[in-house]
């Protein structure tokens, strides 16, 4: 019995971490900051091909609340993002990360969400107004305005 | 309670590559570790009690496919908790077993081995089928074999190596190896299916392999040539079939969680606790109702709540899907340990809060307790009250200690004196509260109140600086007057 509240978030996170690491994923990666503290991670993806985000590669941070599983990580961009679904701060609109959170997602299933809603975002409740008229009106401003923000973050 | 993490990409690189399914399959989707105490939710989902228990406290739903149902619904699998501890005690030898290991042969072995030797193989097992014992099972080993250079190969084709080896097994040896030919000189029993291997392939692979079939409940498998071997040199086979006890024993291994299934049951001497709807509560009937479980009642409202709702969540884990439940003691220093990592606000809490716990405290008793003060000794959380009740005779005989060696180093007179010539005996007392100071860096969440409080219990608080202890010290001695020099 001894599998306490305590343990459960950090164990499951080192469990979610080998898991990553051991499945060959290229265009996501994610790891704790310090290795002192696993509730801190810094993630990567990559824009998936056939959309504007396509060969950019962007930095997410991921906070893990006591209560995760049970409660959704924080999650936000540290690139600066031009998506509907993503405001200024990076901050994301996206129901998986709130009130569709299930316990049973991870972090490869967020990173592969998040991936996902960059070639797919949801106009109808944008963060991003411009962003999201643009997407549906003019995709080479769109792709301009994409990289005029863009900046690459290295890593770690 | 083994708690080294894993994961089901362990197998990726075995032998049989699809055991990663099952290996992910009895995992829990929560907690992604191996399911402990498994629960069959309305909509056929499985999860370990604790983690749908607390995910069902947050929201009503299966956390895979959002089917609303309420907790009282889950059922416990007596089934699948005895296979995965089944699969949990052979994990690390099937692992072991089925590792893809190089090919290691003994050098003279190794030139010919591929082409002559496999088909030799082959030939050997196929002529072998009707008269050896041998299942098909075997074939198939012996002919994945010849794709794959796994671990398996290298029983079967060592055998053929006529290099004789040069360690000496005295262990493995039977006596029968003795009168046996000059070929047999290599060969070795098997300690567990007492069948007779080259030595080399039973010291690398035999024994790995024959340990796991075994606590798998299987016969050890027979290689076909290793029959053949034998026949051709000797009467080894009669032996082979009257060789059981070993072969009971293991059976005697794997019936136990097959016993342990036909046995499960759920004791139904706890009832479960309900849930409760606390809106319609007043704080006076919330907190009569945690009395009533003996449950501390400190803490505000909304951290009473959780409270009882955790102590429901685990009680109803530990006595209704459990097979060896906990007794209400340990449960409550889980609960304990919980309220002190998770229901913050409770800590730094009104005297009332306080005495409630400690009254928890002593009836929880004192080796649990201990352990959990023990845990947070080194950090902010540590339950110094409890500490101190818990040592207060060992504190008071340090006093008392402290206190004769007083009397005897000035017999009348001024005390101060006597306090500074023992000033070593006092830093004894006080060192066992100034290490924990240290360590503690501060705490300072302490009322004077809840000092007085501790006093109460004749005490030295380990607030107090070393002129307080050593006042307090005289206070003790003189029985209650004013010390001299206590201005």
């Amino acid at each position: 019995m001894s599998r306490q509240e305590g343990g459960c978030v950090t164990k499951r996170l080192q469990n979610e971490l080998l898991q990553l690491l051991s499945s060959a994923t290229q265009s996501i990666s994610a790891f704790p900051v310090d290795d002192n503290d696993l509730t801190y991670w810094v993630g990567y993806i990559t824009g998936p091909q056939g959309t504007p985000y396509s060969g950019l590669k962007f930095k997410i941070s991921l906070n893990f609340p006591e209560n995760y599983p049970f409660h959704p990580p924080k999650i936000k961009f540290v690139s600066p993002m031009w998506h509907p679904n993503v405001d200024k701060s990076g901050n994301i609109c996206l129901d998986i990360l709130k009130e569709k959170w299930s316990a049973v997602y991870n972090v490869e299933t967020i990173l592969l969400s998040l991936q996902s809603l960059l070639g797919e975002p949801n106009n109808k409740s944008p963060l991003n107004a411009v962003a999201a008229e643009l997407w549906d009106t003019n995709m080479v401003e769109y792709r301009k305005k994409l990289l005029a923000c863009y900046e690459e973050i290295g890593d770690y | 309670m083994d708690h080294q993490i894993t994961t089901a990409s362990d197998f990726r690189t075995t032998s049989i590559p699809n055991l990663y399914q099952l290996d992910t399959l009895l995992r829990c989707h929560i907690c992604k570790d191996f399911l402990k105490v498994p629960v069959l939710t309305p909509c056929g989902h499985t999860f370990c009690s604790l983690c749908i228990r607390t995910h069902l406290n947050n929201q009503p739903n299966c956390p895979l496919c959002l089917y609303e149902f309420r907790e009282s619904l889950l059922r416990s699998e007596f089934l699948v908790n005895e296979i995965i501890q089944c699969y949990t005690d052979v994990r690390s030898s099937l692992l072991n077993a089925l590792k893809i290991q190089k090919p290691i042969t003994t050098p003279g072995n190794n030139k010919g081995r591929n082409p002559q030797d496999s088909s030799l193989i082959e030939l050997t097992s196929e002529s072998e089928n009707e008269s050896s014992n041998a299942a098909d099972d075997d074939l198939q080993i012996v002919a994945t074999s010849e794709r794959k250079p796994a671990k398996r190969s290298m029983t079967d084709i060592l055998p053929l190596s006529s290099k004789p080896s040069k360690r000496n097994f005295a262990m493995f040896r039977s006596e029968r190896i003795k009168r046996k030919s000059k070929s047999n000189d290599q060969m070795a029993q098997c300690p567990i299916c007492q069948q007779f291997y080259p030595l080399k392939s039973l010291e690398k692979t035999h024994l790995d392999e024959c340990l796991t079939l075994q606590s798998l409940g299987k016969k050890p498998n027979v290689s076909p040539n290793f029959i053949q071997d034998s026949k051709t040199q000797g009467k080894e086979t009669p032996r082979l079939k009257s060789q059981t006890p070993e072969v009971d024993r293991s059976h005697s291994d794997k019936t136990s969680h097959v016993d342990k299934y036909l046995n499960s049951m759920i004791s139904a001497e706890h009832q479960r606790l309900p849930k409760i709807n606390f809106t319609s509560m007043t704080q006076s009937q919330i907190k009569q109702k945690l009395s009533s479980l003996g449950l501390s009642t400190n803490g505000t409202r909304q951290n009473m709540i959780r409270r009882y709702n955790h102590y429901e969540m685990i009680w109803n884990s530990n006595f209704c899907d459990s097979l060896d439940p906990v007794d209400e003691a340990e449960l409550k220093r889980q609960l304990l340990s919980w309220d002190v990592s998770h229901n913050k606000t409770s800590q730094n809490n009104s005297t009332n809060g306080g005495i409630s716990k400690l009254m928890m405290m002593k009836s929880i008793g004192k080796s649990s307790s201990y352990r959990v003060l023990l845990e947070n000794f080194k950090n902010d959380k540590f339950n110094r009250k409890g500490w101190i009740i818990m040592f207060r005779k060992d504190f008071a005989r340090l006093i008392k200690e402290a206190k004769s060696k007083i009397r005897t180093g000035s017999p009348k007179g001024s005390d101060l004196a006597g306090l500074i010539n023992n000033e070593d005996d006092s830093r004894e007392v006080q060192s066992c509260e100034g290490t924990r100071r240290q360590q503690m860096g501060e705490e300072q969440g302490t009322t004077n109140k809840e000092r007085r409080g501790s006093n109460e219990a004749n005490l030295p608080n380990e607030d107090l600086t070393d002129a307080d202890l050593s006042r307090e010290l005289m206070d003790m001695n003189e029985d209650g007057k004013d010390p001299p020099g206590n201005d």
